[in-house]
């Protein structure tokens, strides 16, 4: 397989950074990356049921989440950009807000790729958000070949 | 942005109500009301029926056919949806939902002494309303049309609470304050530095260490959103502590009151346990009605801990501040200004539960004397007076009584046929309540204080607006609780968050039972 334009869904956690890597190796220079981070929609009901804070408190902690997500997003996405120029890949990336499944979906509807790459679930137990990939949504709504890369630990 | 949206949903709610309201007042739901035994609720159900039902059809029409513009009218009108929503939810839980699982429960037999399933669960029509929330919410989503109400539940609760402030007497809250500011004070910040100790010890951030610490000691979700802009916590840290929190705060309200049930305490022990022990605030308003859902004793106590917890929030704002930023040894931190935190922190409500307290006082709602929303008075009518058999039974056994106080007022009584002051009052029940005296003799005196004591309409009346804007409140909260959101519990949160939790629960419980008695 020598896939010229991928698709991949990475926020940085250990099984995300394999399929970059995995990414990265197939596509070579010359090859088209396209960097999809999904920002988990479970964050939209993130004040729970909080009601003593008044409107000024609540404001605040809604932008200082926004600014901190886009703040870790910032860095997954310096990272992985500088990796793909050093070797010669062209980059781009797109965050969306929703289910992972839905918003790779559509991420893959929006555009022409040759390959759909995303890391596997980490082993249960391991830390990290509980906001997975559902595999039967999505392996039902790609057109694209998928690949999925086993998680390192 | 017009916020109104295009949806018959508010003319079909509108429509319920009416038909709710008419059913019940009409009797053709008797059968139902006989069934379900709910009598009580039908002057609710015709009054608030056609209340809410014309506001929910008017403004309903005027949500499917009529031209929204962008404005305050499209803002505040369109909220009426949400609000219709979740009472609506909330009064069908009350009338119907909890009735039926009440007639079904008793179907079961007594489980535990002499209570039915649903006491020992508090399986009421609180509890059942954050159900019903929390399951419409997870399972259909709130729908578009009533997103921008559903926030209303906040001004519910925030209502609810100020109108409370009717219902104490200086005595009640000065004693229920001390109580508070000590079992408040020992263990909000017990628990902020124990969870600050484990996490160094355990080696999780301190920013970590921090917003857990907020959450787990003040009042929940309330306190994370408050101190995670102070201490920087990352945006996995805020996930962790405020899944393991709500998960956390469910599991006790349901947990407590079975707890408390089994121990057989009384409504200012459970009260005082509950807004100590229970980490979010609704939660523990949520347990107080689901321990008491027939009376608001319990929910009167607890919310004076919710208040003096509320209370603490910018102090612990402000120490985490100082804490992150010592120990952080950074500048690049938020800058702390006392004045702007205290001010900013301090929760506006309160200062309407305290007006509507001083103006209760002052005797615009009852005399000033009152107590619990009854007060005394013994211009009683004549056929209320003790008759001579009555008499001479309690003078018959005057002799078994060995105080000086005791046996002058029960002196007094006698001679005057009521009793006459307050003091004397108070003397007669703790006889009564020594029960010295024979069953009869017992029952004459209890009849004696009954008659003096009345209750003020108005207090009466708030008692039922703050029973019905706490459930209103409750669910709508309900409807803000997300499964996503529980699932994000894990990690050194959970771990530290559990350890800490439980030995709050447990101490708090064992000073309760200690040094807390039933008379405040």
């Amino acid at each position: 397989m020598n896939p010229r334009s991928i698709l991949l869904a990475s926020h940085g956690s250990d099984g995300a950074r394999a399929a970059e890597a995995a990414a990265l190796d197939l596509l070579g220079e010359g090859g088209k990356l396209f960097h999809l981070v999904v920002v988990p929609d479970f964050w939209k009901g993130m004040t729970g049921d909080d009601w003593l804070n008044n409107a000024v408190t609540r404001a605040r902690f809604g932008k200082y989440v926004e600014d901190q997500l886009a703040r870790e997003v910032g860095l997954e996405v310096a990272r992985l950009a500088d990796a793909a120029e050093q070797r010669k890949i062209a980059y781009e990336n797109s965050v969306r807000l929703g289910k992972p499944a839905e918003c790779l979906a559509e991420a893959e509807r929006s555009g022409a790729y040759d390959l759909v790459v995303i890391g596997a679930p980490r082993p249960k137990g391991a830390p990290g958000l509980r906001s997975r990939m559902t595999p039967e949504t999505l392996v039902r709504a790609l057109k694209t070949p998928l690949l999925v890369v086993p998680h390192p630990g | 942005m017009v916020y109104t949206k295009k949806n018959p949903a508010l003319l079909i709610m509108g429509v319920i109500f009416v038909a709710i309201a008419i059913l019940a007042g009409s009797g053709a739901a008797d059968g139902v009301i006989g069934f379900l035994k709910i009598k009580k609720y039908v002057g609710e159900m015709v009054g608030m029926g056609y209340a809410f039902g014309a506001i929910g059809v008017l403004v309903g029409a005027w949500h499917w056919w009529g031209k929204h513009e962008e404005g305050n009218l499209d803002y505040y009108l369109s909220s009426i949806a949400g609000g219709i929503f979740i009472l609506l939810i909330a009064m069908v839980v009350r009338w119907f939902g909890a009735p039926l699982v009440a007639v079904a429960s008793k179907g079961l037999g007594t489980v535990m002494a002499d209570k039915y399933l649903h006491d020992v669960l508090g399986l009421n029509y609180v509890v059942l309303g954050i159900l019903a929330g929390i399951i419409t919410v997870n399972v259909f989503g709130i729908p578009k049309w009533a997103e921008n109400g559903v926030r209303l539940s906040r001004l519910g609760l925030k209502t609810g609470v100020i109108l409370l402030g009717t219902l104490y007497s200086l005595a009640e809250l000065a004693a229920l304050g001390k109580l508070s500011v000590v079992m408040v004070g020992f263990f909000v910040l017990g628990a902020v530095g124990l969870v600050l100790w484990l996490g160094r010890r355990r080696k999780i951030p301190n920013s970590m260490g921090g917003v857990l610490s907020a959450g787990m000691g003040v009042c929940g979700v309330s306190a994370t959103v408050a101190a995670a802009p102070v201490v920087q916590a990352k945006s996995v840290e805020i996930a962790y502590t405020i899944g393991t929190i709500l998960i956390w705060g469910v599991g006790c309200m349901f947990l407590f009151p079975v707890i408390g049930h089994i121990l057989d305490l009384g409504y200012i022990q459970f009260g005082a346990w509950a807004g100590t022990g229970i980490l979010n605030s609704a939660q523990v308003a949520g347990a107080a009605l689901a321990y008491q859902p027939d009376g608001i004793e319990t929910l009167k106590v607890a919310e004076i801990f919710n208040i003096t917890r509320v209370l603490f929030l910018p102090i612990i704002v402000l120490w985490l501040a100082v804490w992150y930023v010592r120990l952080e040894e950074t500048t690049a931190g938020p800058q702390v200004n006392v004045g702007t935190v205290i001010f900013e922190k301090f929760p506006v409500f309160v200062l309407g539960f305290i007006l509507m307290f001083a103006l209760s006082s002052t005797g615009v709602f009852a005399p000033a004397q009152h107590y619990k929303g009854k007060y005394f008075d013994n211009d009683i009518a004549a056929g209320k007076l003790l008759k001579d058999e009555q008499a001479a039974t309690l003078s018959a056994e005057a002799g078994k009584l060995q105080r000086a106080d005791r046996k002058e007022a029960l002196a007094s009584l006698i001679q005057n046929r009521k009793v006459m002051t307050i003091d004397d009052e108070t003397v007669i029940r703790g006889i009564f309540n020594a029960n010295v005296l024979s069953k009869d003799a017992n029952k004459i005196l209890k009849t004696a204080t009954k008659v003096v004591r009345h209750t003020a309409k108005k207090i009466s009346k708030f008692r039922q607006w703050i029973t019905l804007l706490f459930a209103f409140g409750l669910t709508g909260l309900g409807m803000q609780i997300t499964l996503a959101a529980m699932k994000q519990a894990g990690g050194q949160p959970l771990v530290i968050g559990g350890i800490v939790g439980t030995t709050k629960a447990v101490l708090s419980l064992i000073v309760i039972l200690l040094f807390v008695s039933e008379t405040i």
